[in-house]
Formats: structure tokens, sequence, C-alpha cells
């Protein structure tokens, strides 16, 4: 059925199939318009375009949210097909998804039997696209050198190619003047993959294809979309935890210019004992944003805050305390005897790390655009993965077929786990209904703060032992968290031989992932734990991870991504980031190094952070090194890039990121209470690194934050002596240092 | 009635002069390069320049601009001549998802302006436009960057 496909797609060139080689002549629609598929059939896959005059195109259809797949992508296509990667553009393609058998409406679409990877996060764009798009590369190559032994009348052994051409000897047949007799021929055998050491474009350094447009600031996004006729909408959600709308007044804000409609919007789901997929509330449609804005303003709307309206800072404190002392403990992993090896520990430490909810706070705020029509629903959207967004919209408008739905996803300015829920189009696809007219949802940045699915609250619990020669014997890890999702599993959790790890959890604000899910948190808990082990056994903390993982070599990680943590490579990036940082050499009084490493989703991190702690305890973050080592890294450029942001983020969430919460409501919602960190806040220097070698890549978005936060955190110990077992740092060294 | 010019062109506004310039750019104008952020003037996504002075547009009422030459992303560069800010941008690989980027390029453009020199200190105590992706590593270089570009250094 495969084979029978793609002769068929590539026979008639531009119609449904995986791979595509357009003859000249076949024009795909131009311009940054989103008309520019409609004319084709769906399930376009992935593609190469060549036209006559050897212009190659590369399609991709996993949105940017700026790991920089856009560019990524399309390298390991153009590695195989050999050809000039500057002069290639890059296109995004409309999603690829095909109806699905059971529950889920949708699902991705296959390419020689693997569905095609469809969506930015889980650090998984590359990883599941690595083989995949490399085989598109290398069939496209295969059938134009096929078609140019037969036009030369010679072997194929004979020919090579390069750049975009077929070679022999002096004769240089282009790409361009092959594609019609390329898409004829048969392959007898599947093309055979280059190997890691032929690479040419892979491992090297690539601007990202976007970085013109960006800089010029051309309409890439969902907000900067229109459809005809669309009218704006924003949305009075109400802010008290699952709260709902007890009643309501619209008649001023009818009466401001340019409103056109004010619709009530019912929570999904109607239990409010569920996690929210959106809000209750009521919606303002008018013109224009700003009159919808005022529109907003103007409703009299009275909230049922019931559920939650005892909940501020100090009660979930208290939540917490008792979390500790008697909640439902679930024992998540176990080995050897914790209590006994504890008991008969030489030296002992008992410690707490808490951290706050952060929130997403995505610079380009949810949005969404529908036009909901008798035949048919249309929409625009920011989204992290296509076929979530059929699969919700369905369950809100069971009335329309598969064929009825008509997405496509824009760039998305940033998405860090955000942007998998479906809030903003089901949205606008509720007002679109209402109204009879495309609508656009914009939310503000107090929407988007109050509304978040934010990243757990924690407290962990450590309890460890120390042997005679300073080695851990023993730990308990107790994880409380707001959300059921925990990785006491990681690091170093299979070095200690008596370990046992535990969990409770109670839900209070909504949550869902935010970038390196989990790990986020355990990163900093475990290995600020660590630090202070390595501390209380008198022992350089580099050495001393080095130490755990010479002794026990490879251990298991029965997580996401990856079934061990290979010792060799934990070891490596930690020897990188400390040549980087100048790990021992002597530094100026105040100055304090601190080091971290973690492995998430597959790809090892290690951070080493020099700080300068002032004796009034001003805190500056001198210089950071930070190393990954993600497998095969497809673009060092963009790898650096995710490095220095992702440990940047982590720094900025460390220092001030705080959602605190009082009389059942977030109070902070927009960055003059939400602190998220300026360029003043970034150290001046900063050394990235990835690590070389040929293995299976993962993902790279996720792996530098949660060994950054503890990195910084273990170097202002070193600084000044204060522990931060309290996250975010804020003004603590102040407080800490004026005693 | 408010009267004033985008990019050179004249423009004249009969509607709500309460309305900051951010939306009448983006929903009137059309001009989607300045973005939205926060709203609040925090974070710098909406930074346009009022007579060559960076502003923060989703602040600025339409009464306020009555008279003046506003200039936008789409006003300082296009592909064939980009401004040297833009170029530092894209030789230095800055954006990650390039949301803010259009904001950060016309904060410094106009901070260029007042700091042709300008050191590691000027930069942090001048500049404080937020990058959700936090890409200010690379934003530092390709501030001195662009500052060379226009001292004619490089």
């Amino acid at each position: 059925m495969e084979n029978f496909n793609r002769r068929r797609f590539l026979k008639v060139s531009a119609a449904a199939g995986a791979l595509v080689i357009s003859a000249p002549g076949i024009s795909f629609a131009q311009g940054m318009s989103n008309e520019r598929y409609r004319n084709l059939d769906t399930n376009l896959g992935f593609y190469l375009k060549i036209d006559g005059d050897n212009k190659i195109t590369i399609g991709y259809s996993v949105p940017d949210d700026g790991t920089g797949v856009s560019t990524a992508l399309p390298m390991l296509v153009a590695e195989e097909l050999d050809v000039d990667f500057k002069s290639v553009n890059v296109d995004k393609l409309p999603p690829l998804y095909k109806k699905a058998e059971g529950e889920n409406g949708y699902e991705n679409q296959t390419y020689k039997g693997q569905p095609i990877h469809q969506s930015t996060g889980g650090s998984q764009a590359i990883r599941r696209s690595y083989i995949m798009l490399r085989q598109a590369g290398a069939e496209a190559r295969a059938r134009l050198v096929k078609a140019a032994a037969q036009k030369l009348g010679v072997s194929e052994n004979d020919l090579s190619t390069e750049n975009g051409f077929v070679v022999h000897g002096s004769n240089r047949l282009s790409y361009g003047s092959l594609v019609d007799a390329a898409a004829k021929v048969t392959l007898s055998s599947e093309p055979k993959l280059k190997d890691y050491a032929d690479y040419k474009i892979i491992g090297t350094d690539q601007p990202q294809k976007a970085a013109l447009d960006i800089a010029l600031g051309k309409p890439i996004y969902c907000m900067d979309m229109e459809l005809p006729g669309m009218l704006n909408a924003v949305i009075a959600r109400c802010p008290y935890i699952d709260g709902v709308v007890k009643s309501y007044d619209d008649s001023k804000a009818l009466k401001v210019p340019g409103v056109r409609k004010v619709v009530r919007i019912h929570r999904i789901p109607e239990d409010r004992n569920q996690q929210k997929i959106i809000s209750d509330g009521v919606a303002v449609i008018a013109d224009n944003h700003w009159a919808a804005l005022k529109g907003r303003d103007a409703l009299e709307i009275e909230w049922d805050d019931s559920k939650w309206a005892h909940a501020d800072d100090a009660w979930l404190n208290s939540e917490f305390d008792r979390m500790v002392k008697n909640g439902k403990r679930e024992i998540k992993i176990e080995h050897g005897d914790f209590d006994a090896a504890y008991a008969k520990a030489d030296k002992k430490l008992e410690v707490a790390y808490e951290q706050p909810y952060w929130a997403h706070a995505t610079m380009e705020t949810p949005c969404g655009i529908a036009d909901v029509t008798k035949d048919k629903i249309t929409v625009i959207a920011g989204n992290q993965t296509a076929v979530r967004v059929m699969n919700d919209l369905m369950k809100v408008f069971p009335e329309y077929r598969h064929d009825q739905f008509d997405v496509t996803l824009m760039r998305l300015g940033s998405g860090f786990g955000r942007k998998f829920i479906v809030d903003a189009v089901t949205e606008a696809a509720l007002c679109s209904k209402a109204v009879g007219k495309p609508v656009k949802v914009i939310w503000t940045r107090e929407d988007d703060l109050e509304q978040d699915f934010y990243n757990p609250k924690g407290r962990h619990v450590f309890r460890g032992g120390l042997d005679k020669n300073g080695k851990i014997i023993a730990a308990n890890y107790l994880h409380c968290s707001t959300d059921n999702d925990f990785a006491t599993h990681a690091f170093p959790a299979h070095n200690i031989p008596n370990y046992r790890g535990e969990v409770v959890h109670k839900q209070v604000l909504p949550s869902g992932p935010w970038r390196g899910p989990t790990e986020n948190v355990a990163g900093y808990a475990m290995q600020s734990f660590v630090d202070e082990m390595a501390h209380l056994a008198g022992q350089d903390p580099l050495e001393y991870r080095i130490n755990m993982f010479r002794e026990t070599g490879d251990t298991p990680h029965p997580g996401f991504s990856s079934d061990f943590i290979r010792a060799d490579r934990f070891i490596n990036i930690l020897q990188i980031a400390a040549k980087n940082a100048g790990w021992g050499k002597k530094l100026p009084k105040g100055h304090g190094m601190g080091v971290a490493s973690f492995m998430t989703f597959g790809g090892y991190a290690a951070a080493v952070v020099e700080v300068k702690v002032d004796d009034d305890g001003t805190l500056t973050i001198i210089k950071a090194s930070g190393t990954c080592d993600p497998g095969v890294v497809i673009n060092p450029l963009g790898c650096k890039g995710q490095i220095e942001g992702g440990t940047l983020d982590g720094f900025s969430a460390a220092l001030g990121q705080e959602i605190k919460i009082d009389g059942g409501r977030v109070i902070t919602n927009n960055f003059d209470t939400y602190h998220m960190a300026r360029i003043a806040q970034a150290p001046i220097e900063f050394e990235a690194e990835v690590a070389k070698n040929n293995i299976e890549p993962r993902g790279m978005g996720e792996m530098a934050l949660p060994a950054a936060i503890p990195a910084l955190c273990n170097a202002i110990y070193a600084a000044c002596g204060v522990r931060i077992r309290k996250l975010p740092i804020a003004d603590q060294l102040k407080t800490a240092m004026r005693r | 009635m408010v009267k004033f010019t985008i990019n050179g062109k004249s423009h004249t506004f009969n509607g709500d002069e309460e309305m900051p310039l951010l939306w009448y750019l983006r929903d009137e104008a059309k001009l989607t390069g300045t973005k939205f952020g926060c709203g609040i003037a925090q974070c710098g996504a909406c930074t346009v320049h009022v007579n060559g002075q960076a502003q923060r547009s989703c602040v600025l009422p339409m009464m306020a601009v009555e008279g003046e030459e506003i200039t936008t992303i789409e006003g300082i560069g296009d592909e064939s001549h980009l401004h040297a800010v833009q170029k530092a941008w894209i030789d230095e690989d800055v954006s990650q998802c390039g949301y803010c980027q259009t904001g950060q390029i016309m904060a410094v453009v106009s901070f260029l302006k007042d700091y042709p020199n300008p050191t590691d200190q000027d930069i942090d105590e001048n500049h404080s436009n937020l990058c959700r992706c936090a890409s200010y590593i690379r934003i530092r270089k390709a501030i001195h960057r662009a500052a060379r570009y226009l001292r004619g250094e490089m």
C-alpha cells in the first residue's frame, strides 16, 4: 500500500504522498498567505520542491516556537540530498493528519509506516524526525542519480552529487533539470543513509532561516493574522480559581462604540473538580481589540468564588506542612533499605527545598483565530501541536466531520509547554459560532498570568546519610507537589545504594508542562541536595559528582526518553563545563563557583556558574558555562542558543519568578509583579559548548534549565555561605547578609 | 482628529483618542511588526520611535501623537537595505522565537544614538526589553556589533 501510494504520488507530482518532487511548471502558490495550500490535496507530507531553475525548497511540518526546528529539520533533508544549505529555502507545511481509529479523531500522517512527528515539545522534534527526514532526502537524491544515469547512459556508480548537481566527470546536471525523470524512475532498494563521518551539513553552524523575517517584523505569528471580515474578542474570565459567572450585566458594554456582541463562555469541562480546559467567562466581540477591551471593562459581573476563596499563599504553605507531616505518601522508587542504612550513617542531613508556581508567560500571549461556518471550521493558531487542536475542537463541535476542519499553525511567539493547551482557539471558535463571523481572541498579559496552567508548586524533603568516607549511603526524597508528576528517579537516585523516593500530591491551581516538566524543579532540589552532601563530606562538589558515576557506572533511568544514564557522557559534560569555567582557580573575595548536572529527556546537561555576592547581599552572576550532550548535534549554533536561553531562563525563574495567590485568585498578573530577568541580570560572560558524538540525537529545548538553577544556588553558597532552600532567591541574600 | 506620520506617510485618526498607538498600528495601519506584550510598558515588545526616540506604544494614547513622526520596525530598513541593528541581529543569530525582537531592535536603534560606543554597564542600565527566550547573551553581542557597524568599524 505504501509503495503504491508513493509511486502514484510521484507520478502525479503534486498529489497526496509523503515525498514530493515537483516538476517544473507545477507551481505551489507563493506568498505569505494562508491560502497557499488550499488548492492542493491535503496530506502533502514533508516535501522537496525543486524548480527548473534549481531553486530548492524544503518543507517541514513542525511549528517552531524558537528552538530552531524550522532550520534544523530541513538540514536533515538537505544532508542526504546534497545541496548547498545556505541557498535552500524552507517552508512551513500545513499539518498532516489523518482520521484515527477509536477515541481520538485525528492522528499524525505516516511515512514508511512511522507517524510523521509534527509537534514541538518534550524535546522531541529532532529525535522523532532524525531518521525519517534523512530517508526523504536520500530517496530524492537516489531518484535524481538514477534519472541522471539513464539520461547520460552511464552507471549510477560513476555519478556523485554535490550542491544540487549530479556530477559525471566534468559534466554537471542540475537537480532542476532532472526532476521530471526522477519522478518516474523506480528504485530497486531503500537508499542507504550516510555515515556520521560523511556529514557535510549536519554539525555545521546554520543561522536561523527565519532571522530575516523576524528582524523585518514580517507577519509570521498567529497574533498578526487576519481572516476577511474578522472581529476581535477579549474575554472576562473568572479570576477566581475554578470560579464561575454568577450573573452579569452587559448593557454598558454594548454601548461602547465598536462592540458588536457579548457572549457567555462556559467552562470546559463543566465539572469544577476537573482541571479546566477553558475558563468560565463573558466574551466581548468588537470591531477591533481596543473596543473589545473597553467593552470588557464596562461589563458588570458577579463571580462565584466559593471553591477556593480561602486560598492564599499562607494557607497553601500550611497545606504543604500538612502534606509533609501526614500526606498520603506513594512510594515511586525504592532500592536497598533506607531506614536501616540511615540509622547507622556517620553523618546525616535533613533538609527541605521549596519552589513556587511559575507561569509560562509566553512572549506572544495566547491567541486564536477561528471561522465557524455551516460547512467548515477554519482555524489559525499558535499551538505546539495540530492534532491536539483538531481533537479538542472536535469535542466541542462534534457535528463537524474531520474533513471540515482546516488548521493552520503559525510560528509561535514562544511556547514552553503552554501552547499544548487549545483554549484560545476554542474560545475563538465559540465566539465565531455565536457571531457568525471570523473572530480573533487575544489574551491580555493579565489574562495570561491569571489563567495559566502553571508549573506546579512544590516542597522537596530530603534525608541523607554519609558513611565514614563521605559517600551517600542512604537518601529519602519526598516530593510534595500540586501536580501528579514527579522525577524522584533522576540522578542521583540510582547512585545511592539505599534510596526511597516518594510523593504526595494535592491539586490547587491548574498545572501543565513547563520547560523540562518536573525535571525543572527536581533538578533544583536533587542537585542542591548533592551539593550539600558534598560539603557535609568535605569534598569538592565537582569531583563528588564525577566519583559517584565512576563508582556506579551507567545507572538505570526508567523515565521519559531514556532507559539509563551513561556515566561516560555524564562525566564528560561535567568536565567540559568545569574546564570552560576554570573550576578550582583562585577566585576574588566574595566570588564563588557552583556546579550541577542533570539528564532530561535523554539529553545531558552540566552547568558551572560563577557569582559574586557583595557584603550587602547584592548578587552578580559573573559567568555561566553550560554544556549539553544531546547526541548528534544538528545545528551547533542553534544548540548553543538553547543552552544560553535555557540557562538564563532558569536564572530568571530562580531569581524572581513567583506566582502569588490571595483571596482565591492570582495577584501577580503582569510583569510589574511577576518578575522576569532582563539583560542586566544576565552574566556578561557565557561559554556554551555541545559535546560531540554520533549517538542518535535527543532534543535540546529543555536540557539546560534543570542544571542551571542548582548551579546558580550552589555558586551562591560557595560565595557567601547562604544556602538557597526556597525559590525565588528574590531579596533573601540581602536579608541573610544583614544578619 | 489626530494627524501624524508613520514611516513618512501621513495618517489621520478620527476614533477613540484614548486608544494606544499600538492598536492603531496593528489593527488599523496593519503594521503588525510592532508587538503586544504586556500593555503596561514593562516589556518593550511594542517599542516604536516617536521623533526618533524609543517609546512604548502600548501606553501611548492616540491623542499624544498629534503632529508626531512615528517610525516602526517596517520603517527602519527593508530586505535590500537592512538597518545596521537588523543586520547585527541576523549576524549574531539572536532570535529564538523572535516575537520580542522587533521591539528589541527598535529600542537599540534609539539607544545607540545616545550611546554610540556603549559599555556593558550602559546596556544594563538602559536596555530593559524583556526576551522570554532569554536571548540576552546574543542581544548584548548584537548591540556591540551594531555599534561597530554604525561607527563604520566593520
